[in-house]
């Protein structure tokens, strides 16, 4: 009796994971055991702590990484590396920010509240094994328990007819695209042998890839599931409407978690699998980063309603993390990822003040309800105008460091003409923006509509949060070096 | 970007068949108002005498669904069984790991009434008390009176 060759299991690696995934399915059968429905609160409170137990694990995996060098567990399927652990402190924020802005709108809508938290923990989850993925297999794995757990989340409102027809756009337009992805996975198979990606790319080092013309069209239909998922320009269609439909925090937990898991993985393959083909794919990402930066900042401009404008806001965002992956050196690593970190903690923020606004039944977040908010509620205006000012990329903002050191970095790289694009499409975001911080700040035709929120004025948790995410902004803004070292350290140590 | 000018031949005519299409069709489709019985279901050539139903109870589907999980669990156990002893303790970790996962999943469909038939429990506090008989209840009565109508 011969034993199988069984992989070994590195736990402490894995445990950023295995905390989002454990706390939720605990959480699911805590909620199925007990006798009453579970309070808000104690939800509510069990996902921070949840979100917490990830963010400590994830950090002393840093550390780890920063002593012992980048390496990989599980049959070489998941990497041990600075860059997967950056992105599960980035993902465990975004769970704890979430958890915080959602609690008072889920009492409020009256929704199940663990159902939420379970599907947020483990969609979260999934963002983390997207970015450790070492293995095609195990990457779309990844993303499909990110997907799914979206999908569902986004129907959550089931009193909203417009929840449901989110949902379901997402649900049918993203098998579509995980299909797609599938057929890449298969064809790079076909072509180079394996779904490990250190295989991948020494395989095309040693320049026998079987057969190019199907190394390609895997490449290609890899990158549509990838583009996909980010929503970038011409794969977008589905952003404007799931965004609006989709239950408020949930729309900015998906617009956080979704483009950290989508972009840690299409960072990973490109740049560490296949590096090699970069003449091929380097054409294919200039464009759709310029496509991308361009259609969200045009399309930001003509939206009536704060939801839509925050999605196309979302896509002009895309475009500058696209910039980064031209880029394709380490500092264009470094400064995606500090990119997807502040931009994860403000449009989190941002959505989260929408969540206020957007009506008793969360069915009306146009901009004309925003008229002169900052003169009823001085502090939530000032809040969301620096919200949006970081977005718009103004200086002492963290949005102004992550768009400069992007810029930065493809200006090393040499591609002046998409550095003067993505400089031109933030100048017309930035009409978008400050037209919005005008209409917060109107002093006349103040909107005299019965907003519905005055319980969620009080709503403690979820202005603790948005508090936060200010002083993150602004703090890091100020005093970058910290969070760019931290970014640096973990590309240094990226499995290559 | 050479390589590149099959696929944009390739887009090219793909756009220029998809034009020409509707350009034809427009030219070439017969011109006629539909009519009430162009626009009835085609049930083989047979008058329809009924409406057909159009909605099922959601619990149905509840129940495929289901199903389908713990068909796939079953799947996995097969290999599993016949490698047990080669894949020794870490295999039935594993599997047992596996297992107590869709466990705790068939311990939340439990609780909230995905597999309890009859008269059903409100799942949600808040949420309005749709069940399988309300549904059915509901298309009987439209049935009804669309019949009276006809």
């Amino acid at each position: 009796m011969n034993h199988l060759a069984l992989p070994t299991v590195s736990y402490a690696a894995l445990a950023p994971i295995l905390f989002l995934l454990l706390g939720g399915v605990a959480l699911m059968v805590l909620s199925a055991l007990s006798r009453r429905p579970l309070a808000a609160g104690t939800v509510t409170g069990y996902s921070v702590l949840i979100g917490f137990g990830a963010l400590i694990s994830a950090l002393a995996e840093y550390g780890h990484v920063n002593g012992a060098g980048p390496s990989s567990t599980v049959a070489s399927a998941i990497a041990v590396d600075g860059f997967s652990a950056a992105i599960a402190v980035t993902v465990s924020v975004v769970v704890i920010l979430a958890s915080l802005l959602s609690h008072g709108y889920l009492r409020r809508m009256q929704i199940d509240a663990p159902a939420y938290h379970v599907l947020a923990l483990t969609s979260a989850s999934g963002a983390i094994i997207m970015a450790a993925a070492n293995d095609l297999v195990v990457l779309f794995l990844g993303l499909e328990i990110l997907s799914i757990a979206l999908y569902v989340l986004a129907a959550l409102n089931r009193r909203s007819a417009k929840s449901e027809e989110a949902a379901l756009k997402y649900f049918i337009l993203g098998g579509f695209s995980s299909a797609i992805f599938l057929f890449g996975i298969a064809f790079t198979y076909g072509a180079t042998g394996s779904t490990n990606l250190q295989v991948i790319t020494r395989t095309l080092g040693e320049g026998v890839a079987a057969k190019p013309g199907l190394l390609l069209a895997g490449l290609g239909l890899l990158l549509v599931g990838f583009f996909f998922k980010v929503a970038a320009v011409p794969f977008h269609l589905w952003t404007p409407d799931v965004y609006e439909g989709a239950p408020t925090p949930v729309t900015g937990f998906m617009a956080a978690a979704a483009k950290v898991g989508g972009f840690a993985a299409l960072l990973r393959v490109l740049l560490t699998a296949m590096p090699q083909l970069s003449t091929n794919w380097t054409p294919v990402v200039y464009s759709v980063a310029v496509a991308t930066l361009i259609g969200g900042a045009v399309l930001m401009v003509v939206q009536r309603d704060a939801k839509r404008m925050l999605a196309y806001s979302s896509i002009n965002h895309a475009g500058f993390l696209l910039v980064g992956i031209v880029a394709a050196t380490s500092a264009g690593i470094s400064a995606d990822l500090f990119y997807l970190f502040t931009y994860s903690v403000t449009a989190l923020a941002t959505f989260g003040i929408v969540t206020m606004l957007a009506g008793p039944r969360d069915d009306d977040a146009g901009i004309d309800r925003l008229s002169g908010l900052a003169r009823r509620h001085p502090a939530i205006g000032a809040a969301m105008a620096i919200l949006l000012l970081a977005q718009a990329g103004v200086p002492f903002t963290t949005g102004f460091i992550a768009k400069f050191s992007v810029i930065e970095a493809v200006v090393g790289h040499g591609s002046i003409p998409l550095a003067i694009i993505a400089m031109a499409s933030a100048a017309v975001a930035v009409f978008a923006y400050l037209r919005l911080v005008a209409t917060l700040y109107r002093t006349e035709d103040i909107a005299t509509v019965d907003l519905g929120y005055d319980d969620s004025l009080t709503d403690g948790p979820a202005a603790f949060a948005i508090g936060l995410s200010v002083v993150v902004t602004i703090f890091f803004g100020i005093f970058p070096a910290a969070l760019l070292d931290f970014g640096r350290t973990a590309v240094a140590h990226l499995l290559p | 970007m050479n390589a590149y000018l099959p696929v944009f031949i390739l887009m090219i005519v793909g756009i220029l068949f998809a034009g020409l299409s509707f350009v034809a069709s427009g030219l070439l489709a017969p011109r006629k108002k539909p009519t009430a019985a162009k626009l009835a279901p085609y049930e083989c050539g047979i008058v329809p005498e009924r409406e057909p139903p159009q909605r099922f109870p959601v619990r149905f589907y509840l129940v495929a669904m289901i199903f389908i999980v713990f068909d796939i669990e079953i799947v996995f156990m097969y290999p599993f069984a016949v490698v047990f002893r080669q894949l020794a303790l870490f295999g039935f970790l594993e599997v047992a790991a596996f297992s107590v996962v869709l466990f705790a999943a068939l311990l939340y469909l439990v609780s909230n009434g995905a597999l309890s038939w009859g008269p059903a429990v409100i799942l949600t506090r808040g949420m309005p008390s749709r069940t399988s008989e309300s549904t059915i209840t509901r298309i009987s009565a439209t049935k009804s009176t669309d019949g009276q109508a006809a």
